[in-house]
């Protein structure tokens, strides 16, 4: 491993920059995805880029490597200015970069998926340079991969190593890795290794990563990014966890909110020995279990993609579980359809909000009673009431405060992701649901907004509501939570009381990912 | 409520049809016709006079049933061009009543009904194909166009044919026609049964329960799934409810058509109207209000295309290559978007990998 | 039975393999490469026209290219209708259908023909006449062409693009290729052996020009391209199976005994059936490009 005392070897011109970077999405317009961001990478360092899912790191390093136009600022390359219109441009000024979804083709082997980047004749088949080529850079960066594999075949680790000997195929001298060990973690040694004499020999590496760990570890230089903002640059040598976490998930006095004890001992949720797979077919639940008591808040705090997602997803009966079971009031559940879970009183404040929480083309009512439709006296028989439907929705716009010029004309596409989610609250909490699966509940929501849902969900409570809360922000999983679950990798690695639980354990808890020791 | 968002659509299908018209001249021009007089004698043939717009409905009236059955499937997310099929037996059921005495009103609803069912039952193996084993209902229903265009022929020659003509089935009973609208045109009451059953699905797809979840899953099947809605029961309603109305798309027309009343082998006035349908939907932009004016339209197309056969000597199927070209446009989703966007930018531009 | 009969039933499903053969083989490299061509049946119609025109113009070969060149036309319209503009390919290709449908049957009036327009023997292609009966040298040209396109796809770098375009176009895009231009030419190509086959029909097998003259061959080509789960070679298979029942179909006709017993109107719904059948059994272990059908947008 790289000593942090060894000053960097090599140049230490800037040989990658970028200057005042911004970066905006259609259909969000509430806040700028990155927001004048300054980075720089020296020629021979290995520089981490730190934050939470959501502050922006696979966004920057996709502008930083072509794929994404930026919407302003400035990347220098050597000290000269470029414009980076494809990836292929990225690729001619020598920056490679490994993504964290793999840009592999899944039926081809890893030479045919090398061979579709070359640079030669469209009628030529390169198949045994291409080979030759694999085996070699195999043997010299010490990342084995067979390059006659079919690429569905190999596991997520070999895939990567793939995804990586495909980038330095093409002999970049910048090399941007966005996640890399999020699938490889025996073989993180190797990588850093490898990482290490691609440095002495005078590359520039940027390395995206959520782990504090592996940043102080790997890199010599860390710049910390939050909601799209640049938090600063640290060296390795000079800075530690504590100083690294708070930079990430910043300092905040905590909110406490007035609660009474959990009041019941009865169990409104019980999932046992969960496991189910993830959309690419790896696992995502590996053996989950635990229960919620009614009128409990159990609050689930991670970096997402640990499988919270899923969770929620088997809960709602959206993903199928393959094993384990889920058990509502005392009733299995397990793999029922949505619309079972729903009428067993179960809501569903999705992730996805534009994606699933509302249908988008639809109006403000329709969406309003997308679930409740199906009811009297929202539909008499098979007939929907019109004017009860109104008159509801009416009602939920103005108790959940959400602007909506008309209710039955435009579509609800237009609205800003905050009203939505306040239109989607409503629709999922005006009944005073038994329980209440919230994933990401208060994402892009403003302060006053995020006021109100904590007050909701005290209130839904304090009647005897039990809530399954998934939450990237630490504030709201501390505030909200009668007990606390880190997630990391499938499984449960912590379970925290609500009250006692210190703010920095957890905080260092989800950025390691490991269990407490 | 259905009609939001109307004045895009509107000015989207206007501008493919002016595109369309455009190309339907050039053609005309390229062959030696005079693009104004054909345009003039096609206009006039379609809305001249009573006798032409009489024409015209009767052109629409099966027009607007055949196009519903695929607005529906669009509505669900789905593309359902059966129709075609649908209507020859839909066509057939209704003359086979006529094969037993019955009582004059027995015999009229029983030929509705039979036409009705005969389209639904057709439309079954499509769903179920779909909902067990993922067939997409593109083959699946042109194979079944198929089977049952030489059904229909077998049937017309042999089982259904009238015994004195052997050119033609049997004519629909005299009890079970439907009469004329309009002495001396082809326009039956039939125009107010279309009329009906577009308004009927109208309020089926707005104004009940299932028309609701059908428009949510067309819209977003995620989404869709996540408010309890069941696709496979989606795929049953969507497309039963698409050979319902294709199937009496054949009946009304059978029932409706003077002077003869019956089905001709070959089958030369039922051929297309399940694709013309398509078009009359895509035209109508897939709204049952949109439709019937797009029906009209088209039938007054149809019917003025013959006078401008007659008087501009411009072969009607002119009319057709219209039709395909507005429908090639309104494929572009963001039609008005691309046309200001191409006056700013000139074509080289074209030919790269661009962003939205 | 003899031996002869059987071989002229072979032969005459040689005969009506071509042009299923060759439309698959085309919609193999479209779908291959991410797009769902529906208006290959008018892709076939608009061919045996112009093919037809050009035969009468310049002798077969010429009418054959004119064919191919029609398809090729109109399939880089439907490619950049599809790509550059977004273009929802289903309804897309309906239009191509509808366009060609009206656009033929104009065509033949305008010739003064209602209907039904014989190319003259003159324009027709000629068959290599041979001890064993006379084979159409565009016979040779459907079995070639198959394994052609396999090399092509399978064993050059170019068919490594292709697949990959329509596999993950994001990778793809991530490798340096053109997304859009790909999908356009890929589709074209195989719009323009379309063209071909309806040149085929009308110059060739056929040997006539009517509205109808396509006869649902192209979606049988949708099928058979299914059936192949985009294997050329295996698209070659199933053209000659539904070749043998298109052929079988007319043969029942010509033959009085076997009439007694199944009417020529069953024999003829034969290949449709046999379709439905096969994608229906299929479908479920055949796979598609996962990207098949969806425009490609890179944010």
């Amino acid at each position: 491993m790289k000593e942090k005392d060894d000053p960097v070897e090599g140049k230490s011109d800037i040989i990658l920059e970028g200057k005042g970077i911004c970066k905006g999405f259609p259909g969000v317009w509430e806040h700028l995805i990155l927001d004048h961001v300054d980075i720089d990478v020296k020629a021979g360092e290995i520089h981490t880029l730190l934050g939470e899912n959501g502050a922006g790191k696979t966004v920057i390093a996709n502008c930083l490597s072509g794929f994404y136009l930026l919407s302003e600022g400035q990347i220098y390359v050597k000290g000269k200015p470029v414009t980076l219109k494809s990836p292929r441009d990225g690729i001619r000024n020598g920056i490679g970069m490994v993504h964290q979804e793999l840009a592999l083709v899944k039926p081809f082997t890893v030479a045919e998926n090398i061979a579709l980047g070359l640079h030669s004749s469209d009628l030529t088949f390169p198949l045994p340079e291409v080979e030759a080529r694999v085996r070699e850079l195999s043997e010299k960066y010490r990342l084995y991969i067979d390059p006659l594999a079919r690429v569905e075949d190999l596991s997520a680790g070999e895939q990567q190593r793939a995804e990586i000997i495909k980038v330095l195929y093409h002999d970049p001298e910048i090399l941007i890795l966005d996640e890399p060990t999020s699938l490889i973690s025996a073989d993180a040694e190797h990588l850093f290794d490898a990482l290490n004499s691609l440095a002495e020999m005078g590359y520039g590496i940027l390395f995206i990563t959520h782990k504090i760990e592996e940043a102080l570890e790997a890199g010599d230089r860390v710049t910390v990014l939050r909601l799209g903002k640049s938090m600063g640059t640290r060296e390795t040598a000079k800075t530690d966890k504590t100083e690294l976490v708070k930079l990430m998930f910043g300092e905040h006095t905590p909110v406490h909110l007035e609660r009474k004890p959990v009041k019941s001992d009865r169990i409104a949720l019980e999932v046992k020995d969960l496991e189910a797979l993830a959309a690419d077919e790896e696992p995502a639940l590996q053996g989950v279990s635990f229960t919620i008591r009614e009128g409990e808040i159990l609050g689930f705090a991670g970096i997402s993609g640990n499988g919270q997602s899923e969770l929620a997803e088997v809960i709602t009966g959206l993903r199928k579980a393959t094993k384990g079971q889920v058990i509502i009031h005392g009733k299995d559940y397990t793999n029922r359809s949505p619309g079972a879970i729903i009428r067993a009183g179960v809501s569903h404040i999705p992730e996805k909000r534009r994606e699933m929480g509302v249908i988008e083309p639809m109006t403000v009512a329709e969406n309003v009673v997308l679930k409740d439709i199906r009811v009297s006296p929202f539909s008499k028989g098979p007939f929907l009431n019109m004017s009860h439907i109104t008159g509801h929705t009416q009602e939920i716009v103005s108790r959940f405060g959400a602007l909506v010029s008309d209710l039955w004309k435009s579509q609800t596409r237009i609205l800003s992701g905050g009203n939505i989610q306040r239109l989607i609250l409503g629709r999922e909490t005006w009944r005073m649901p038994k329980f209440i699966v919230a994933v990401y509940p208060s994402q892009g929501l403003d302060a006053k907004a995020v006021n109100h849902t904590w007050e909701l969900f005290m209130r839904l409570r304090e009647a005897g509501s039990s809530i399954l809360l998934v939450s990237e922000d630490l504030d709201e999983i501390m505030a909200l939570s009668d007990r606390i679950a880190v997630m990391s990798r499938g499984k449960i690695v912590g379970m925290f009381d609500g009250a006692a639980a210190k703010r920095e354990e957890i905080g260092l808890m989800i950025a390691t990912g490991a269990p407490r020791t | 409520m259905g009609l939001r968002g109307s004045t895009d659509e509107l000015k989207k299908t206007i501008i493919a049809g002016i595109i369309g018209f455009a190309a339907g001249a050039l053609i005309i021009i390229l062959y030696g016709y005079d693009p104004i007089s054909a345009y003039q004698a096609l206009f006039n043939g379609a809305f001249g006079d009573l006798y032409s717009f009489s024409e015209s409905l009767a052109n629409a009236t099966p027009l607007i049933l055949t196009a519903l059955t695929f607005a529906i499937g669009f509505r669900g997310g789905m593309f359902n061009i059966g129709a075609e099929g649908q209507v020859y037996l839909g066509a057939l059921a209704a003359v086979t009543v006529s094969f037993f005495h019955l009582p004059s009103g027995v015999a009229f609803a029983l030929s509705l009904v039979f036409a009705v069912l005969a389209g639904a039952i057709w439309s079954l193996p499509v769903a179920i194909l779909k909902a067990a084993r993922g067939v997409h209902e593109v083959i699946s229903t042109i194979m079944l166009n198929w089977i049952a265009h030489f059904l229909s022929f077998y049937l017309i020659a042999t089982i259904l044919v009238d015994p004195l003509r052997a050119e033609k089935t049997l004519s629909v009973a005299e009890s079970v026609r439907l009469p004329l609208l309009v002495p001396g045109t082809s326009l039956s009451y039939g125009i107010f049964v279309s009329l009906l059953a577009a308004i009927i699905v109208y309020l089926f797809l707005w104004r009940t329960v299932i028309g609701f979840d059908i428009r949510a899953m067309g819209h977003n099947a995620l989404a869709a799934t996540y408010a309890g809605i069941e696709k496979w029961k989606i795929i049953l309603f969507v497309f039963i409810t698409g050979g319902l109305t294709a199937g009496l798309a054949g009946a009304v027309h059978v029932m409706g058509r003077p002077p003869t009343y019956a089905v001709y082998s070959g089958m030369p006035s039922i051929i297309g109207l399940g694709f013309e349908g398509l078009a009359v939907a895509m035209i109508g932009r897939n709204h049952p209000i949109g439709i019937i004016f797009a029906a009209i339209f088209f039938g007054g197309l149809l019917a003025g295309g013959r006078m401008m056969q007659l008087f501009a000597q411009v072969p009607l199927e002119m009319v057709r290559v219209v039709e395909g070209i507005v429908v090639l446009f309104l494929a572009v989703p963001e039609l008005i978007r691309l046309f200001s966007f191409l006056r700013k930018i000139g074509p080289v531009v074209f030919f790269r990998s661009k962003r939205a | 039975m003899n031996l002869g009969y059987l071989w002229g039933i072979f032969l005459g499903s040689l005969y009506a393999m071509v042009p299923i053969t060759l439309t698959g083989t085309g919609e193999v490299i479209g779908e291959s490469s991410g797009l769902f061509n529906i208006g290959l049946e008018g892709i076939i119609l608009l061919g045996a026209m112009t093919g037809a025109l050009g035969a009468e113009a310049g002798g077969p070969i010429v009418g054959l290219l004119v064919g191919l060149g029609a398809g090729l036309a109109i399939g880089l319209i439907f490619g950049l209708v599809c790509t550059y503009f977004r273009g929802v390919q289903l309804i897309a290709g309906v239009g191509i259908n509808l366009f060609a449908a009206g656009l033929v049957t104009f065509w033949l009036i305008h010739l003064g023909v209602p209907g039904h327009h014989a190319v003259p023997e003159a324009s027709r292609m000629v068959a290599i006449s041979t001890p064993l009966g006379d084979f159409s040298p565009m016979i040779i040209v459907a079995l070639v062409l198959p394994v052609l396109t396999y090399i092509l796809l399978f064993r050059t770098k170019l068919g490594l693009k292709i697949r990959a375009v329509g596999e993950n176009p994001q990778a793809a895009d991530v490798a340096g290729i053109n997304i859009h231009l790909l999908r356009c030419l890929s589709t074209a190509a195989g719009a323009s052996l379309a063209g071909l086959a309806g040149a085929y029909i009308s110059i060739d097998w056929i040997g006539s020009v009517t509205k109808e003259i396509s006869a649902g061959r192209g979606f049988i080509a949708l099928a058979t391209v299914v059936f192949s789960g985009l294997n050329p070679l295996l698209a070659l298979l199933g053209g000659f199976i539904f070749g043998f029942f298109d052929n079988l179909a007319v043969w029942v006709s010509t033959m009085p005994a076997v009439q007694r017993v199944i009417p020529w109107q069953f024999v003829a719904m034969a290949p449709y059936i046999v379709t439905l059948l096969v994608v229906a059994g299929v479908i479920g272990r055949v796979r598609f490009p996962a990207a098949m059908g969806i425009p490609y947008e890179r944010e």
